[in-house]
């Protein structure tokens, strides 16, 4: 049969949504351009891998928010795309991907705690038949506690919880009456170093994340994408 | 976790990785000079003293716990190590948490695979195949459901020394009681090998209810896999369709390879035939495998695929 036949209505279909938090501060400078070529390669790796493993993914949407610190320059601290359509909207994705620059950050920790919360709070795909949402953290650095540093800042966000415990809510865990996050869909994958938030608070508490520890100055290695990957391709 | 770490007197002697894992991160580790392969469950979580969250989600979470280590804890009852046959199950022989986190252990295995089990000798196949079916029968006769029955789930292995291949089933963390599966929103499953009735029950079809899926799930997929071993191939389908159970489904029919004896065919035909309830009493509840009058599946007079 040709690839052109009308695909048969009844096939189960997938709904992929993935949003990457990407630390586009100063410190990851040495990193951020394996940060965003990995990203820019991202759909044609996943398109390979699911090719080989003769599955389909019918409907795949990604999303990038670039933080720095709400506490050195609240102008810049986030920037970001909707969800975009790949492979249709590839050249919106790329022009944003190719416009991040590393710079600023002031202090050490910077805000990847809101743009955790941002991504968590995502409009994500809700048809289809089975669901997959995955939120990955690239970032060399600690967080500041969530609605202190720049809080009062204009552009700080509104919606986003004010606190740790709100935030876990928020993502939720089987049976819960507050996550915003479909529980059987959702995945957290994070590049971060082995401090907190990230390594006790989120990583060890927080249920269907997986911590990959990273350093300042080192970088998303080859095989981290893979990584992302996997905790698609093999769930699906 | 990462390499180094002690976890419950184990350690972890290769870097965490979740290749092949889809709720999981997996690694080697070692304990009293023997080594074990250890894998980290992504949930549940135990609420930690002083964790966060109101008293009422750590209730909720402390349940749902609760549940979580009442189903393995009876999947391991179920599945001795030293129960007849059980030799080519992988079976666990730890399962603990340690802070929030849920470990399951298992002896090491040899991960390695051989890719093309099709191109194994006539003979070899057989074996290789009889020892899958013997294996799925000894779950099925106690009920319970591998659930995600794939290639990626069975080791094709050779011992030294030893002079056919043999499989063994790994990963039955997905593994339900007869009748008794997850809801459609969690349960697990493969969208290649999945069944007709696990499809549809995922895609919330109200006429499939749990007490649908039952062994026979695992029957298709063994079905789709023995011809996988055999030829190399999946059955084929009209192109339309995702999967062989999409086509099923549809009332399409899966080509057997004509290549394959005439028993063998009509066999497979049989394993992956429709749901089982829909009064086709073809796909058998429990594993019944003949491979025909070669042994090896093939026909006498036609080329091996």
């Amino acid at each position: 049969m040709s690839a052109e036949i009308e695909k048969y209505q009844g096939n189960l279909q997938y709904a992929v949504d993935i949003v990457m938090c990407i630390d586009a501060t100063g410190s990851m400078h040495p990193v951020l351009d394996i940060v965003k070529n990995s990203s820019l390669q991202f759909h044609q790796r996943l398109d390979e891998v699911m090719a080989r493993k003769s599955k389909e993914i019918s409907q795949l949407r990604l999303k990038v928010i670039a933080f720095r610190d709400f506490g050195d320059d609240p102008s810049d601290a986030i920037e970001q795309t909707d969800f975009l359509r790949l492979p249709q909207q590839v050249a919106e994705f790329e022009k944003f991907v190719r416009g991040l620059r590393a710079t600023g950050g002031g202090d050490i920790p910077e805000s990847g705690l809101e743009a955790l919360a941002l991504a968590i709070n995502s409009p994500w795909e809700t048809g289809l038949d089975r669901r997959r949402h995955v939120i990955v953290m690239f970032t060399d650095a600690p967080a500041h506690p969530l609605g202190t540093v720049g809080a009062s800042a204009q552009t700080y966000p509104r919606d986003i919880p004010r606190s740790m415990d709100d935030l876990f809510e928020q993502w939720g865990y089987a049976r819960s009456q507050t996550a915003v996050m479909e529980q059987s869909a959702k995945r957290l994958v994070l590049f971060a170093p082995e401090e907190e938030p990230w390594k006790e608070a989120i990583g060890e508490e927080w249920d269907l994340t997986l911590h990959f520890p990273s350093r300042a100055g080192e970088g998303l290695e080859e095989f981290e994408m893979d990584e992302i990957i996997e905790t698609i391709a093999n769930s699906l | 976790m990462k390499r180094g770490d002690v976890i419950g007197g184990y350690r972890v002697v290769t870097d965490p990785t979740n290749a092949d894992g889809g709720k999981c991160v997996w690694a080697f580790a070692e304990k009293d000079g023997r080594e074990y392969f250890l894998k980290r469950f992504l949930e549940p979580k135990r609420p930690r003293e002083g964790g966060g969250g109101s008293a009422a989600s750590r209730r909720i979470r402390l349940e749902t716990c609760r549940e979580f280590e009442e189903r393995h804890r009876d999947i391991i009852r179920r599945l001795r190590p030293d129960a007849s046959g059980a030799g080519n199950l992988v079976l666990a022989t730890d399962f603990f948490h340690a802070g929030s986190t849920y470990y399951k252990v298992t002896e090491r295995i040899d991960t390695a695979s051989l890719e093309q089990p099709h191109s194994l000798g006539p003979k070899q196949r057989a074996v290789l195949l009889r020892t899958l079916a013997t294996s799925l029968r000894l779950l099925h006769d106690i009920e319970v459901v591998h659930g995600d029955l794939k290639p990626a789930n069975v080791l094709v292995q050779q011992r030294e020394g030893a002079a056919f291949h043999t499989a063994k089933l790994i990963d039955f963390d997905d593994s339900y009681l007869s009748g008794q599966p997850p809801a459609r929103e969690d349960i697990a499953g493969d969208s290649l090998y999945g069944a007709p009735e696990w499809r549809r029950y995922v895609q919330g079809d109200e006429s499939v209810g749990s007490e649908r899926l039952t062994t026979a799930v695992d029957v298709f997929a063994l079905g789709l896999m023995t011809h996988v071993y055999l030829t190399g191939a999946l059955p084929a389908y009209d192109s339309r369709f995702g999967s062989p159970a999409d086509a099923v489904n549809a009332a399409a029919p899966l080509t057997v390879d004509d290549r394959l004896a005439t028993s063998t065919q009509a066999l497979i035909t049989a394993m992956t035939s429709a749901d089982p309830a829909d009064d086709q009493p073809a796909r058998s509840s429990r594993v019944r495998i003949n491979l025909g009058h070669r042994r090896d599946g093939l026909s006498r007079n036609r080329s091996t695929p």
